[in-house]
């Protein structure tokens, strides 16, 4: 720190500051006072009402199976963009980030039009958790192919071209020399898939039907009960919901360290 | 060229083909499905017209916002570290964990009548919540780090080298951002500002939320297409969604661009 800096500076990181304490931390605090406003005990019955708690399950469920499809088709394509070469890989690459460009409620209705009652290829998922994990799938992955990619991108061929060299086949030198270096970002990119998926709405509430007990995911339960104006419930599913997201995160970041270092 | 490899390039571009490019071209044969002239007609619904006039308001303010927000803090972070930028640098990625529902109710919590600021500013005869104010939140606060997360690598492996040799040359602070600061990062800042753009334009949970979604008042585009949509007008929906389908073709290039520009930027500087 220098020892006498501009006043400008100050100024600046104040607004900086308030910026983030007027949108952010202020808010997140009223969450925390709402969700507790009538007790813990409230607090616990709303966040483990049996709707909450299948809203949970379902949400969880579909998340977990898009995430973990995702980690290996996002890693198939990944590494298709890294080392074949076709015309056309320019257009594979820059698709891959649409889902990041298109709003997920244009994605939501766009599901729902092709596999709903009125599909053209006369497949109708709505209201099934298939359709609420397809939807999650178009979410999430660009989370796991820009999640490997760089790392493939580092990665030399040397190691791999020496094990097929001494006669492994490729399925054993992707299992015995890439997989083990693209792991730990592997993990923290499905971790990051899966917390977005638990939050996931625009493009899930439509495909889902919402249907209480049945096909409602929790951010729906959670918007269902902002419309119904029980502030105190909302807060509660939502902290739930948040901790999950969080603890996710956190479980994975940690573990893929561990892995990195202990390849050292 | 091995089998095996030709089998994986063509199961990798059908699942590609069939998750995002299908459901992209869909859009656009859904709203051309009619015609061009009742495409025509309808790019002329009053509803839909006061819908995107809202959406280029909220992004006129809100994207500024962060993007000035995204490099100062940026800035801050890298460049004079300290206990609070620490906390900055977590605070600020809080909002890509949360679920846009979950964003839309604790702004709801904050700013309604009833809530902790809704009652002060309705005592300035300010209402926050279900109006343009509200959007504009719930815009900035979705997508907040979208600037940083982008700038802030960049930042750390340029050094500041160039900024202290400026220094010490005598160039100002103000000089010193502007030919040399804000030059090295300018496409990590324009990666970062075109997925902000994209957020912002494309929200729909937490604008669901704060906006009280009133049409012809405080409907946004997204939400206008879910509304029509839900009315099953889904052939006026679609035409929304197609021009949110072609910003979101123009936000690819453009992000496609600025990361391959990022990209060589950073293989020159390791010489």
């Amino acid at each position: 720190m220098r020892a006498h800096e501009d006043p400008r500076t100050y100024l600046a990181k104040g607004v900086a500051v308030g910026y983030l304490s007027l949108l952010v931390l202020i808010p997140m605090a009223a969450l925390l006072n709402n969700a507790f406003s009538h007790g813990l005990g409230a607090f616990w019955d709303a966040a483990t009402s049996t709707e909450s708690l299948d809203a949970m399950k379902l949400t969880v469920t579909c998340s977990l199976f898009a995430a973990a499809f995702n980690a290996v088709a996002g890693t198939a394509t990944a590494y298709v963009l890294v080392r074949d070469r076709f015309p056309g890989r320019g257009v594979l690459n820059a698709i891959i980030d649409l889902p990041f460009a298109l709003p997920t409620v244009v994605a939501g209705v766009t599901f729902y039009t092709l596999y709903g009652p009125h599909s053209p290829f006369h497949v109708n998922i709505t209201g099934t958790w298939v359709g609420i994990t397809v939807a999650i799938m178009f979410v999430t992955l660009p989370f796991s192919v820009r999640a490997v990619q760089p790392v493939l991108e580092s990665l030399t061929v040397d190691a791999e071209d020496a094990a097929a060299t001494l006669g492994a086949s490729s399925a054993r030198v992707f299992r015995t020399v890439t997989l083990p270096a693209i792991l730990p970002s592997l993990l923290t990119g499905t971790g990051l898939a899966f917390a977005r998926a638990l939050g996931e709405y625009g493009s899930v509430v439509f495909i889902s039907n919402n249907l209480p007990y049945r096909s409602e995911v929790s951010s729906s339960y959670v918007y269902s009960l902002v419309s119904q104006g029980n502030d105190p419930g909302a807060a509660a599913v939502a902290l739930f919901l948040l901790v999950g997201a969080l603890a996710v995160l956190i479980a994975s970041n940690v573990v893929a360290r561990r892995l990195a270092l202990r390849r050292g | 060229m091995r089998r095996s490899s030709l089998v994986l390039r063509i199961v990798v571009i059908g699942y590609v083909g069939a998750l995002l490019a299908l459901p992209l071209g869909f859009v656009f044969q859904q709203a051309f499905s009619h015609g061009w002239a009742q495409l025509w007609a309808a790019l002329h619904d009053h509803a839909m017209d006061l819908a995107i006039i809202l959406t280029a308001k909220v992004a006129i303010l809100a994207v500024p916002l962060n993007v000035l927000f995204g490099v100062g803090a940026s800035l801050w972070i890298v460049r004079h570290p300290s206990k609070v930028s620490r906390v900055l640098d977590v605070v600020i990625d809080v909002p890509l964990a949360l679920s846009p529902i979950i964003v839309g109710l604790v702004l709801e919590l904050a700013y309604a009548q009833n809530g902790w600021f809704g009652s002060a500013f309705a005592a300035m005869g300010l209402r926050v919540m279900f109006s343009y104010p509200a959007i504009v939140l719930a815009s900035v606060f979705v997508s907040l780090p979208l600037v940083s997360r982008q700038v802030i690598p960049l930042l750390r492996e340029i050094g500041d080298h160039q900024e202290q040799t400026a220094a010490t040359l005598g160039a100002k602070p103000t000089r010193i951002f502007f030919t040399i600061t804000l030059r090295s990062i300018a496409w990590a800042a324009a990666y970062g500002v075109t997925l902000t753009l994209a957020r912002v334009i494309g929200e729909y949970g937490a604008v669901l939320i704060v906006s009280g979604n009133i049409a012809l008042i405080t409907q946004t585009l997204t939400l206008n297409i879910g509304a029509n949509f839900e009315s099953f007008n889904s052939y006026q929906g679609f035409v929304g969604a197609l021009l949110l389908a072609l910003v979101s073709v123009l936000v690819l290039t453009v992000i496609g661009v600025s990361r391959h520009r990022l990209e060589r930027k950073r293989h020159g500087s390791f010489v």
